[in-house]
């Protein structure tokens, strides 16, 4: 108090002298620290707030104009072919003597013709000799995406919104972040309000129910598994390592709220409503739900919690969004139903919270009859491989009202790696969708954890396209659902050239060996002139420091489907699986030369979903035999 | 929507309360001046689209309080900036004194490779003058940045300071953009290799 007091005397219309700002240096707290004693007057707090809503305005067209410069350069990254060293890497001509010169992209060191790329010179570090570099489109357009939209300088692509967004009215609401700067200048310390109170709520939150945080999830989980079947037990398995106690603590509080959907419009925009709106909604899920553990007053402060920790999550990401109205619907099968405000109260465990939720944006123009699906970001996913992670992409596709899938390719997106909160931010388009049409489909996403040796499911969601309407975008976020019929024919849609096979592990205690018992390939690639293959497996146990830990199959002529049914041991402690990994190559028996190379798998406690899944089974329930199919990669691991 | 542009940068006009700095933004944005004092509130801003080198760039200029008792409000401003000028009054010494505590303000809360400016204003009152031009100029030196004296009132210098200042931004964006190769990381070995085989090829060509 001694400093404020000193800092009075000074003349505050001018800056600090020397003394004053080292004595502010060892408060460590910056030159800003100093509390004047005069509040704002409130007409002050009004002009303030008044520039912050302008400078919205122009946030709001930079993020825009900036989310014109990304699409650009995804849309030509969309059109690259990228068909390898060999070939350009945008017009996928191949290089040759008579053919196009071959050029050495600066950036992406990737090769690219004369065409598709532009030379430019540059500068030496000090000297005024220049050199010329050539650089692909698709790194000269992100360079000029950097200069342009400021990244270059705040190191990283400032907050931008997709074009499709354009047509949505700016809100004029201010910022947290701008109620901030006006709270702050009132003498309190650094934060806001709001934040404040969310930190006290959860001390209370958690110290009124820390038993039950501590004790319930395992309770829970336990009694949903016996209801909802084996389904849950493969993503229990894994998330449970992955959460700490307050993450599931959250997490029980989205069970709650797992009946209750976050419409998230940009045009409503009434705040105090939806506090109480997700409250009840909360209440209505605890009284109807069958997770009765949980007190109701518990679990509306959870409920309230949780609202609040998106919500801040939510506005620090782009200030735009805003909650509207929560209206609740639970099961996606029945969400074709479903209208945006009405709420359904159903029994909630058709659907496991705990395979997250996803983020996505649909906007319909009807010149051009395309439906544009923006994939904005996923949250929780659950993790596929042993560090707790996954690489996810979406697969999408429009169910019609036959339930049929709409199209036979389904629409990819890239894959986001090592996350299990991904951002997509990605537009998928579907054309030739007619405006009748959208009144009864579904848009169908599923996610899937990229893997070389097959694919993981993650989750589905399915999205009502009765109420997107064509112009304005339609933002919505969706709990994920588990596995049905459409995901596995998006699964399948990926198809696996190496064909796959069926490999059964086990554990016996008795030999103390890993029995692994080769059963079958199916559609492997025929290398021989006869359009066949003599295929053989060879399976290594590595680390193999005495290469005593290799074994093969015999060779099974003139077949692409061969059955083998052979059974190995590989002496190894259960301590010592989880370190180890066994590599598996199917190889096409040659006479006279040497064989080719069909395909190859991997298991381990390093290999991800299904692989890991299988091995970490074969470890936890030993002398039982586990069996699965896996699609084999095409690279040769032991090379 | 209506208009669109090439770049959009944010400067911002810092010194101490009564040097001029609205005036001056008053000046480069709508041509006009006002001899009234009005203390600014806080934090305002103004817009201005120019042309550099065929390129349209937004400027947009945050004003802020020399005030003290808004400092919270307006440091919160310095991150976003990618250029600062910095004003002082030729014809009172404090301002130009209290310059290298705006500095230190500058290294404090803006970001480190920011474009800074002095300008010292009120240039057309010789009669009252209490910092000689060389005193600002041997201070810009000495921080090296460049100076100028400005006067918003007979209009002199104001435009060159913000073209100046809007154009040695843009010589950066392309200067970094084209020295390290920018978006990721990762090849930079490939980088030292390519400029190896270079000097050598650029040996053999000479001998």
């Amino acid at each position: 108090m001694d400093f404020a007091n000193r800092n009075n005397t000074a003349n505050k219309f001018v800056c600090p002298s020397d003394r004053q700002l080292a004595l502010r240096a060892k408060l460590k707290a910056g030159w800003s620290s100093s509390k004047s004693n005069e509040p704002l007057r409130p007409e002050e707090q009004e002009a303030i707030i008044s520039v912050i809503r302008r400078n919205e305005e122009i946030e709001i067209a930079e993020r825009q104009r900036v989310g014109r410069l990304v699409e650009r350069v995804e849309k030509i990254k969309l059109h690259a072919v990228e068909r390898g060293p060999n070939c350009c890497r945008l017009c996928g001509d191949t290089f040759g003597l008579l053919r196009p010169q071959r050029l050495i992209c600066e950036d992406c060191r990737k090769s690219v013709c004369a065409k598709c790329s532009v030379d430019i010179n540059i500068r030496y570090h000090n000297s005024e000799r220049t050199r010329e570099i050539w650089l692909c489109r698709i790194c000269s357009e992100t360079r000029e995406m950097w200069k342009k939209s400021g990244a270059w300088f705040f190191k990283g692509l400032p907050n931008y919104d997709m074009p499709r967004s354009a047509s949505a009215t700016p809100t004029a609401t201010p910022t947290v972040g701008g109620s901030r700067v006006v709270q702050s200048c009132h003498g309190t310390p650094t934060r806001a309000p709001r934040l404040k109170k969310l930190t006290i709520r959860v001390q209370d939150s958690s110290s009124g129910s820390s038993d039950s945080a501590q004790s319930e999830p395992e309770d829970e989980l336990d009694g949903a598994k016996a209801k909802t079947g084996c389904k849950l037990q493969r993503d229990e398995s894994f998330r449970l390592r992955a959460y700490g106690s307050i993450r599931s603590f959250i997490d029980n509080g989205e069970r709650k709220l797992s009946n209750s959907f976050f419409f998230s419009r940009q045009a409503a925009n009434s705040r105090p409503n939806t506090a109480t709106a997700t409250t009840t909604t909360a209440l209505a899920a605890a009284e109807c739900g069958d997770f009765d553990s949980i007190s109701m007053s518990n679990a509306s402060t959870v409920a309230q919690l949780r609202r609040e920790s998106s919500f801040m999550r939510r506005s620090s990401v782009s200030s735009s969004w805003s909650f509207s109205d929560s209206s609740g619907s639970n099961n996606s099968a029945t969400q074709q139903s479903q209208s945006q405000s009405q709420s359904q109260s159903q029994p909630a465990h058709c659907r496991d919270p705990l395979l997250g939720w996803l983020e996505l944006a649909i906007s319909y123009r009807e010149s051009f009859h395309s439906l544009d699906c923006t994939m904005v970001r996923a949250r929780d996913l659950p993790a596929m491989d042993a560090a707790g992670l996954a690489d996810p992409y979406c697969k999408l596709n429009i169910i019609t009202p036959e339930a049929h899938t709409k199209y036979t390719r389904w629409q990819r997106t890239k894959t986001v790696h090592k996350t299990r909160n991904p951002d997509f931010n990605e537009t998928l388009q579907f054309v030739g969708v007619e405006p009748e049409e959208l009144g009864n489909s579904l848009l169908y996403v599923a996610l899937f954890d990229d893997d070389k040796y097959g694919h993981d499911f993650l989750g589905a969601a399915k999205v009502c396209l009765s109420t997107v309407h064509s112009t304005t975008q339609y933002r919505i976020s969706v709990p994920l659902g588990v596995e049905d019929q459409y995901s596995s024919e998006a699964e399948l849609s990926q198809n696996w050239p190496n064909g796959k096979m069926l490999i059964s592990l086990c554990y016996n205690t008795k030999r103390r060996a890993l029995v692994v018992n080769v059963k079958q390939c199916i559609n492997l690639l025929p290398m021989d002139n006869n359009g066949s293959s003599d295929p053989f497996v060879k399976l290594q146990l590595k680390p193999d420091a005495h290469k005593n830990k290799k074994h093969k199959t015999s060779v099974k002529w003139r077949t692409l489907n061969p059955i083998f049914n052979e059974e190995f041991y590989f002496e190894a402690s259960p301590h010592d699986l989880n370190k180890e990994m066994l590599i598996v190559t199917v190889w096409d028996k040659d006479l006279g030369k040497s064989n080719d190379f069909l395909g190859s798998l991997q298991l381990g406690a390093q290999s991800k979903g299904e692989r890991l899944q299988q091995w970490l089974d074969c470890i936890r329930l030993p002398d039982h035999f586990h069996e699965k199919w896996h699609a084999l990669a095409p690279d040769n691991p032991t090379h | 929507m209506a208009k669109t542009y090439d770049y959009l940068f944010k400067l911002l006009l810092i010194g101490d309360s009564g040097v001029g700095k609205t005036c001056i933004l008053f000046r480069f944005s709508e041509d006009a001046f006002n001899t009234t004092f009005i203390s600014t509130i806080g934090i305002d801003f103004k817009i201005r689209t120019i042309e550099l080198d065929n390129k349209k760039i937004k400027l947009q200029i945050w004003d802020t309080a020399g005030q003290e008792r808004f400092r919270t409000i307006t440091t919160a401003y310095y991150r976003g900036a990618m250029g600062i000028m910095l004003v002082y009054d030729i014809t009172l010494e404090k301002s130009f004194e209290n310059i290298k505590n705006w500095i230190r303000n500058i290294e404090e809360n803006a970001a480190a490779d920011v474009e800074k400016m002095l300008l010292g204003n009120k240039c057309e009152l010789n009669d009252k003058r209490q910092v000689s031009k060389e005193r600002g100029e041997q201070l810009a030196i000495e921080y090296g940045i460049k100076f100028m004296e400005t006067s918003a009132k007979a209009s002199i210098n104001v435009e060159e300071a913000f073209l100046t200042l809007a154009s040695d931004i843009k010589a950066k964006t392309e200067k970094r953009m084209e020295a390290n190769n920018p978006p990721k990381g990762g090849h930079q070995l490939k980088l030292t290799e390519s400029r190896t085989k270079d000097s050598w090829l650029s040996r053999c060509s000479l001998l």
